[in-house]
């Protein structure tokens, strides 16, 4: 958690969206910015670019106020995906309340996949995260492509890590608001143990989802998460 | 973890900016005197605490209209801009707010983003050098351990070696011992030749002893009897003629000069060995190459083939310093080497001269030559064309760490099927 501050009524949250290079955790958070409404989000902040490869990080912000008034702002970050931008994420890292991992589908891609994720448990570490206990959810971006691991190989390779699983095409805007609200709501259910989000602030999970996901119409999801 | 980064920038990404934070005076304040300049009376920005920050105007107070507009940050609203006018500019007044409005927030968000980009450029580039610190580190560390494992690593290295040298010199001294051997067998053969003749020739001589004593032991006891003269004669006669004493004088005198011949040839035998080995003298000295190359060439004789010939050419040379029973060591190898390679009746000349500082002896023979392939492989150890056991490969080896060790060289020439030409090159004059 970036800033919690009682006095002030205010709690800062920051969600970082993980993985190898060039599987859509910018496409993403464009996605998420065009299909929620205007209202309670900022703008995408695309920080520097080169080729559409993202250099230091994307950010969108969420904004809105509990029934308690506590003033809650959730940080939507991306990491770049390079790795020799591995300083980059480290950075990014620190502090996080919940990860999301973008998977890149397609065949030629295990192996990245692999690294990124040894990656993210080694960066998690060196920031001082537990990734047996930080929210974490897994998408696997572009179904739309061919040549692409089965929905079955992945759930039997990946479902015995207990970590929820969605498949995603974040370019034709699928699985994209799904896999954010898994998230989130993991994040709220933390802090909910934490803060007593409900029983003091008034703000339950539902009505946390419908702030941070407002004009988000359920869109078809590739497969929901289970848990 | 916290232990680990606090000596790392405090900034968190994501951190709350305050408006303060990311907008200042010299920013805000042309844009508050251009719209007053525009129409409105005062413009006012306040942060999101409400608190007053900027303004520019008259005093608040007589103005009939009061436009606020938020500004944004993250969604969130960061301040305030509140523009006072009268009622009667209303229209613009509205339009002015919400380009300062919406100025100031585009104003903040460019400037949280260059902010967010040079702290996170900052961070990056702390942790990596960092980074980089403590990889020096561990490379100095590891540094360390390859420079000490090397160190190691030559005292084994310089223990293996000093184990090799001390197995290469014995095997050079059982080379040395080897064509010992190999001239002991031909000088055995030598020597028991005048050997068992000598044998045979005492046991001869004293047959002939014994016949000598009993024709004395005749004379003796007869010439003291009673027999007349003539009877004495008569029996004397024919005792000598029973004892063949005429055979056996004409004989006596060959047997003896036979037998000192042969002793004469055992003894000349042992003087060419103790002259070849220089068994009294062990050390350096003046040597003459030439009768160095006599000495030796006496030895080989006994080992060299029926029909040899050998033909010497040797100019006068200086005197070389050098223990003597090496070089003869070098002739010896050369010899036998030659012996061994021919085919057919073996013809080796051997010459010396001198020339510019230099003695060169030759020793070329018509054997069987040395291929190319194989000439620059001939004086390694080991190295060997005879048959497995017939030679350890190590007779040119011993040549040519002598010849080297006395600062010379020795090379060879050679055409197949055309015989071979070693040629030792000694400096006449001893360097220092």
């Amino acid at each position: 958690m970036i800033e919690f501050d009682e006095l002030e009524k205010r709690m800062v949250l920051k969600l970082v969206y993980y993985g190898p290079a060039l599987s859509g955790k910018t496409t993403n958070l464009l996605r998420l910015h065009d299909i929620i409404d205007r209202e309670g989000r900022g703008e995408l902040m695309v920080l520097d670019t080169k080729d559409d490869r993202t250099i230091f990080f994307d950010l969108l912000p969420f904004f809105f106020i509990a029934p308690s008034g506590l003033k809650i702002k959730v940080k939507v970050f991306t990491v770049p995906g390079q790795v020799r931008h591995d300083a980059t994420r480290k950075a990014v890292l620190q502090r996080a309340d919940g990860v999301v991992f973008i998977a890149d589908s397609q065949t030629s891609e295990v192996f990245n996949n692999g690294s990124s994720f040894e990656n993210l448990e080694k960066n998690l570490a060196f920031v001082g995260l537990d990734i047996s206990r930080i929210p974490l959810v897994l998408q696997f971006n572009k179904r739309d492509l061919r040549d692409i691991v089965t929905e079955e190989e992945i759930r039997r390779v990946w479902e015995p890590a207990g970590i929820p699983l969605f498949m995603a095409s974040a370019l034709e805007g699928r699985g994209v608001v799904e896999t954010f609200r898994e998230i989130a709501g993991m994040v709220y259910e933390a802090m909910d143990r934490r803060f007593g989000l409900k029983e003091n602030h008034g703000l339950d999970k539902e009505s946390f989802l419908k702030r941070l996901t407002s004009g988000a119409a359920e869109s078809l999801p590739f497969s929901g998460g289970s848990r | 973890m916290k232990d680990r980064m606090s000596h790392h920038l405090e900034y968190v990404v994501g951190a709350e900016k305050s408006l303060r934070e990311l907008i200042g005076e010299e920013e805000v304040m042309p844009l508050l005197k251009g719209v007053v300049e525009a129409g409105a009376s005062r413009a006012e920005l306040t942060d999101g605490g409400d608190r007053m920050l900027w303004w520019f105007g008259v005093p608040p107070g007589d103005q009939s209209l009061t436009v606020t507009l938020p500004v944004l940050l993250e969604g969130e609203t960061a301040g305030k801009v509140t523009l006072r006018g009268r009622a009667s500019e209303e229209k613009i007044i509205r339009i002015l707010s919400g380009m300062l409005a919406a100025t100031i927030t585009a104003m903040l968000r460019a400037n949280l983003k260059r902010i967010l980009t040079t702290e996170t450029h900052t961070k990056v580039v702390n942790q990596s050098y960092e980074e980089l610190l403590e990889t020096n580190k561990r490379l100095r560390t590891s540094e360390a351990r390859y420079k000490d494992l090397a160190s190691s690593l030559e005292e084994k290295v310089r223990e293996r070696t000093e184990e090799l040298r001390a197995a290469h010199s014995r095997m050079l001294q059982q080379e040395k011992m080897a064509s010992v051997g190999q001239l002991a067998a031909g000088v055995a053969h030598e020597i028991n030749n005048p050997l068992s003749f000598l044998a045979s020739n005492i046991n001869t001589l004293g047959k002939y002893v014994a016949r000598f004593r009993e024709m004395l032991l005749f004379y003796r006891s007869a010439s003291g009897g009673d027999d007349t003269l003539s009877q004495f004669r008569k029996e004397a006669g024919q005792k000598w003629e029973s004892l063949r004493i005429d055979r056996i004088m004409a004989d006596v005198g060959e047997l003896i000069a036979q037998s000192l011949e042969g002793a004469e040839r055992v003894g000349k035998i042992v003087s060419d060995l103790k002259g070849f080995s220089h068994i009294d003298d062990g050390e350096e000295m003046p040597v003459d190459i030439n009768s160095e190359i006599d000495k030796t060439l006496r030895v080989a004789s006994y080992e060299m083939p029926e029909g040899a010939e050998i033909a010497r050419d040797f100019e006068p040379l200086p005197a070389f310093t050098c223990n003597p029973a090496l070089l003869c060591q070098v002739f010896l190898n050369l010899i036998l080497n030659a012996a061994q390679s021919r085919r057919g009746p073996l013809r080796l000349s051997i010459s010396t001269e001198e020339h510019n500082g230099e003695i060169a002896v030759t020793f070329s023979d018509n054997g069987s030559g040395i291929p190319e392939e194989i000439r620059s492989r001939i004086f390694e150890p080991f190295f060997t064309t005879k048959e497995v056991g017939a030679g350890k490969g190590l007779g040119l080896t011993v040549a040519y760490e002598i010849v080297t060790a006395y600062h010379g060289t020795i090379t060879v020439e050679s055409e197949q099927g055309k015989g071979a030409c070693f040629t030792i090159r000694l400096p006449s004059k001893k360097e220092k």
